[in-house]
């Protein structure tokens, strides 16, 4: 006696598929609550993965072994470095470059009458500076060794703005403490070092004859071997100050900028748990559309009941749905989320990154919801009564 | 002589209510192969009841259902559902068939649940469709057909997985009665060609036509 049921699997696939084709309109409006969800997921995820690309490139361009030699400032005196921290860092096997600046509280103006505050600051520098950090300009010429001891400034890129100095026609000059300075350059923007993009840079001669600062370095910025970058850092507090090593502070500014990627992690986490009860409305709304269609299915159960189906076969078939309908929201989703993402990179200019993971994980998390939502309105239509199902008519 | 298709050994089958409502109350019957009976009775006598006991769509409250030899009452849901894709065929007053299929998918739903791959399925269904005259409406959709061809496409689904037993209620209650006449000759010439085939109706005329007839009155058989 072979009386068994059998259902091959890609004909309750094709089953399953056929009660969302029956109802088009239906599915599709099902989907898109599942849809909205997905994509917003899938846009949070995509964009704070573009947005850490970018940074990581900007990152790779200006290079992750560049630190900087400061005096330490715990405590309420801070000692400045020694005057021959510059060469002596630079002596240490491992450094390719070390320039030495001197940060100031000198306030910058655009004349001497000004009376307002820009929040413009100047500093000294060694010219090799503009090696050190990799500047660029956006007009304009670096200093140089013939430049050091001249009556002339390099401005960052925010003074600029903030300064109100925006090409160099017309030879436009600053007042730095009284003393007049010409523009010779404007700066890029400078990624890793934000502060010294807030400042006017004059040549460190300049700055100790012209402004009459201390020539003590304030910070020491150094080019590290990167492969050397784990056994110099240690050595260079007691190079930079034999005498208290423990007042000097090494950080290297490449750190900040990549803990600015997780800082947007709380945020992150909002929106996807935003996208998350979405998901869980799409997911109720799947169950009762499914319910809904189980009641106005009944003659079509019963029949599948009467050519054969089992109990398992009806719930199959109904689970199956809800997850193809959800699943096809999923896609939606992703389709969607992915072009948020697309277009919001593109538009800021980011590499655009779509973590594959994310997206199959769209997919897959919308055909479990669906399934689970699913799981209620199949087991009531397992449990029909199959006499009483078809005795309804359609 | 060889084992009868059906025997129906002293069923009652009773609602659950207050009162209860008692279907059946005994019933025998014994259906034997390449039969064609007609099980008539006024409405409300128990004859769907008693169809879709025989059908084992439904349970008796006490007595036995035998399919070929076999006790159905020990058998799980699954062995059941096993037993109606292989051994029975149903048809239905209102046809039931699914809008969205062709006439071709829709007889080929009768051979779903029997493993079958779909190429052999839809050329089993093309076959079941000519032998009931619709070899010209493979792919017309049920909506697109009239009620006599629609229940001809739910007969070619009732017999294309050759069952031992067809049980059609009311074929011919939605029809006009030159309608209803064909869809009868259509039966007939099926069991001629040797289904064995179970009609409920409450036309006596349309009863008389048929080898045999068993009434049912109130739950029992007269
Ligand atoms: N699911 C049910 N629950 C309760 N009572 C039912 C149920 N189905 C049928 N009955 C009752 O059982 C009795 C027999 O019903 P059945 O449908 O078998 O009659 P029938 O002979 O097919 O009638 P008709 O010719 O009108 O189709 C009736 O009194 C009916 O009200
Ligand atoms: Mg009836």
């Amino acid at each position: 006696m072979n009386w068994r049921s059998k259902l091959r699997f890609r004909d309750l696939v094709g089953t399953s598929f056929l009660g969302l084709r029956s109802r088009r309109g239906r599915t599709a409006l099902t989907a898109l609550g599942i849809a909205i969800g997905i994509a917003s997921m899938v846009a949070v995820v995509g964009i704070s993965a573009s947005s850490k690309a970018a940074l990581l490139a900007e990152l790779d361009a200006y290079g992750t072994n560049l630190l900087e030699v400061s005096p330490s400032s715990s405590g309420l005196a801070v000692e400045p470095l020694p005057l021959d921290a510059q060469p002596m860092l630079a002596r240490v096997d491992a450094v390719e470059t070390a320039s030495a600046v001197s940060k100031t509280n000198l306030e910058v103006r655009r004349n001497v009458n000004d009376s307002s505050i820009a929040g413009v600051t100047a500093m000294g520098a060694d010219p090799e500076l503009f090696t050190t950090l990799r500047m660029t300009m956006a007009t304009g010429r670096p200093l140089d060794d013939g430049l050091g001891s001249l009556p002339v400034a390099v401005l960052g890129e925010v003074a600029a703005i903030r300064l109100g100095i925006h090409d160099l026609s017309g030879g436009p000059t600053v007042s730095i403490d009284g003393h007049n300075f010409e523009v010779i350059g404007v700066l890029d923007e400078l990624p890793l070092n934000p502060d010294i993009s807030r400042t006017v840079i004059v040549g460190d001669t300049a700055a100790v004859e012209i402004l009459g600062i201390k020539p003590n370095p304030t910070s020491v910025y150094l080019r590290v071997t990167p492969e050397e970058m784990a056994t110099t850092r240690p050595l260079l507090k007691p190079t930079a100050n034999p005498d208290r090593p423990a007042k000097v502070n090494v950080s290297r500014p490449s750190d900040f900028l990549e803990a600015r990627a997780e800082v947007d992690r709380n945020l992150q986490n909002l929106l996807l748990a935003l996208g998350g009860v979405a998901l869980l409305v799409g997911g109720v709304g799947i169950a009762n559309v499914m319910v809904i269609s189980v009641l106005e299915r009944r003659g079509e159960i019963g029949l599948r009941r009467a050519v054969g189906a089992t109990r398992g076969h009806i719930r199959s078939q109904f689970v199956l749905e809800a997850g193809l309908l959800s699943g096809l929201g999923g896609v939606l989703g992703v389709l969607l989320g992915s072009a948020i993402t697309i277009g919001y990179a593109r538009r800021q200019d980011w590499v655009i990154d779509l973590p594959p993971f994310a997206l199959a994980a769209g997919i897959g998390a919308a055909l479990v919801i669906g399934m689970l939502a699913g799981l209620y309105p199949a087991a009531k239509a397992a449990r029909l009564d199959p006499a009483l199902a078809v005795s309804g008519g359609t | 002589m060889s084992t009868p298709v059906l025997e129906v050994d002293d069923v009652h089958r009773e609602y659950p209510g207050s009162p209860p409502v008692k279907a059946l109350n005994g019933v025998d019957l014994t259906v034997d192969a390449g039969e064609m009976l007609a099980v008539v009775g006024p409405s409300g006598s128990g004859k769907s009841t008693l169809l879709n006991i025989m059908g084992t769509l439904d349970r008796p409250t006490s007595g036995r259902l035998v399919i070929e030899g076999v006790d159905t009452s020990t058998l799980s849901d699954r062995r059941l559902s096993g037993l109606r894709s292989a051994r029975l065929g149903f048809v239905f007053q209102s046809f039931h068939l699914l809008e969205t299929l062709s006439a071709l998918d829709n007889v080929a739903t009768g051979l779903l649940y029997r493993g079958v791959s779909g190429r052999k399925r839809r050329s089993m269904a093309q076959k079941a469709l000519e032998s009931v005259g619709l070899g010209d409406r493979l792919q017309t959709r049920p909506t697109k057909l009239s009620g006599g061809q629609r229940q001809r496409v739910a007969i070619a689904r009732a017999i294309v997985a050759e069952p031992a037993l067809v049980l059609a209620d009311e074929p011919t209650g939605n029809l006009d009665t030159a309608t209803g006449d064909g869809i009868v000759d259509l039966l007939r010439d099926l069991n001629q060609d040797g289904a064995t085939i179970v009609v409920i109706t409450h036309d006596a005329d349309l009863a008389g036509q048929l080898p045999r007839q068993v009434e049912v009155r109130d739950g029992l058989i007269r």
